[in-house]
């Protein structure tokens, strides 16, 4: 099975003591090894405005996970997310295919970028001109 | 002359939604110079998509804000990401 790279994003209630989120957070990092996936990297952002409330809340606790697994994982723990009710709101995105497409891209501006100026050592400067 | 300049900087990230009052027609700056959009969008630099919300919250066009086709679809996907945790308004007034 492929191997595949998450984001998993949460909003934990503001009113909820410090040491419980950080208990919150340790179970969700239990839980994804369990389901035999991999944090690679977890992310306390903490408290944060909320752009429009969310169940008469203007704060959220935001906590980013990064996580690498099967997806099997990420069902299981965005059932438990469901159900909690610590947690006001949730995201998933999945990121490796985007981020491959990202590195694809960039290889593909160098490249042009490296002709360019192989053609036209003052290329640079040229096109700076026409643009401004 | 001078005034359409002055135009094109009146519109850079604001009030570019809301429709111009005055004698002139409703006819917004064509393209501004081609922007680079980064090959990786992501959804949690809130700072970077805030230039594609205006104050109203909703997503520039793509005329107005002069990005490729490919390049506004991720800028959407990432700002809609954004909206669903809370990090951009999906209307502000």
């Amino acid at each position: 099975m492929a191997n595949r790279t998450y984001e998993v994003m949460y909003i934990v209630d503001p009113d909820t003591p410090v040491d419980t989120i950080g208990k919150l957070n340790e179970a969700v990092g239990k839980l994804v090894e369990k389901e035999g996936g991999t944090v690679v990297r977890m992310d306390d952002i903490g408290i944060r405005r909320l752009a429009y409330p969310i169940q008469k809340k203007e704060d959220g606790h935001y906590v980013l996970f990064e996580i690498e697994g099967s997806g099997q994982e990420i069902a299981e723990l965005e059932r438990r997310m469901r159900v909690n009710d610590m947690i006001i709101r949730y995201i998933t995105v999945r990121v490796d295919e985007d981020r491959k497409a990202a590195t694809k891209r960039r290889e593909k501006r160098e490249a042009r970028a490296a002709k360019r100026t192989k053609f036209r050592p003052s290329g640079a400067s040229a096109e700076a001109q026409a643009e401004a | 002359m001078a005034e359409k300049e002055m135009e094109i900087l009146d519109e850079r990230g604001l009030d570019v939604g809301e429709d111009v009052i005055g004698d002139r027609p409703r006819r917004y700056q064509r393209r501004r110079p081609r922007q680079v959009v980064p090959e990786y969008v992501d959804w949690k630099d809130v700072d970077y998509l805030r230039q594609f919300v205006p104050e109203r919250g909703k997503i520039m066009p793509r005329r107005i804000s002069g990005i490729s086709a490919k390049d506004q679809r991720r800028i959407a996907q990432a700002i809609k990401r954004a909206r669903s945790m809370a990090m951009l308004p999906f209307m502000a007034d």
